[in-house]
């Protein structure tokens, strides 16, 4: 007998999540911006547990304390030339020169440090936050992904504009409530990654699925 | 009365005070990297470690030396 109605094949709509479409990253220090990055780890990360996104603050942040340090290391050259400091013996004007240079490299030293390690991470069960404030206090926090509430990007400003960079706010219901990625690149693609694996999780949990 | 020689003298003592704590403070610097390094596994481990441990060394240098010629 033949059928009356046959419905459509229907395809499945559902879009592949961004962060499966791009390829592993291989490993490169300095970056602020690794996709699914090669040989990078954190502390407390599970066995099992893929980092998704690796973010720091955007390399331009940079450029202030930078510049402050080159305008540091050349100070003692410039000072130099006062007539005023030949008052000063020779062997205390050398060593006031070597402490300068000591605090210049303190300076640089530190502000590097707090660049390099304050990173945020992402990956397919939480986001982590590692908060390197200066040289002695560290923070890390880290919420699971159901936890997330609320997520916003912020993009302002000719440089930020032009450079392509922008504070990411997550709000979540975690004892650590706010979780802020400041000046990170490419706000626009994490809070794509960041819908995409919430959609995922809540998926894991209507299907009873861990992973 | 306060000659010249004191004044220098009071200097010198303050000089390496100064530098006794930035060598303390220089210490910390090489500790709180080890601890980061753990923390983060980036893959510039090492660089940092020695940079930090350089900074140490020039420190320590700096106080010897003043030592010697103040």
């Amino acid at each position: 007998m033949p059928d009356i109605f046959t419905s459509k094949k229907v395809t499945n709509p559902i879009k592949k999540p961004l962060y499966k479409e791009l390829p592993m990253q291989e490993r490169r220090p300095l970056a602020s911006f690794l996709m699914r990055p090669d040989g990078v780890s954190f502390e407390t990360r599970e066995a099992e547990e893929q980092i998704i996104l690796f973010l720091r603050k955007h390399f331009v942040t940079n450029i202030p304390w930078m510049f402050t340090a080159v305008i540091m290391f050349l100070a003692p050259m410039v000072v130099s030339s006062f007539e005023i400091l030949n008052s000063i013996p020779t062997n205390f004007r050398f060593v006031f020169v070597m402490i300068w240079y000591l605090i210049s490299m303190a300076y640089t030293l530190e502000s590097f440090l707090t660049w390099f390690f304050n990173v945020y991470i992402i990956t397919d069960e939480r986001i982590v936050d590692v908060d390197f404030y200066n040289l002695t206090y560290k923070e890390v926090s880290d919420a699971n992904l159901d936890k997330i509430e609320d997520v916003t990007y912020k993009m302002g400003g000719v440089i930020r504009t032009l450079f392509n960079y922008g504070d990411v706010l997550i709000q979540t219901a975690a004892e650590v409530t706010n979780f802020d990625f400041l000046a990170v690149p490419y706000p626009d693609k994490v809070v794509k990654v960041l819908q995409d694996l919430r959609m995922e999780e809540q998926q894991e949990v209507i299907e009873g699925r861990v992973r | 009365m306060i000659t010249g020689l004191t004044i220098w003298s009071v200097v010198k003592v303050l000089l390496i005070i100064l530098l006794l704590i930035y060598i303390v403070f220089s210490y910390v610097i090489v500790r709180q990297v080890q601890l980061m390094t753990d923390t983060l596994v980036i893959g510039f481990e090492k660089q940092l470690k020695f940079l930090a441990f350089v900074h140490f060394l020039f420190a320590i240098a700096v106080l010897i030396f003043s030592i010697l010629i103040l």
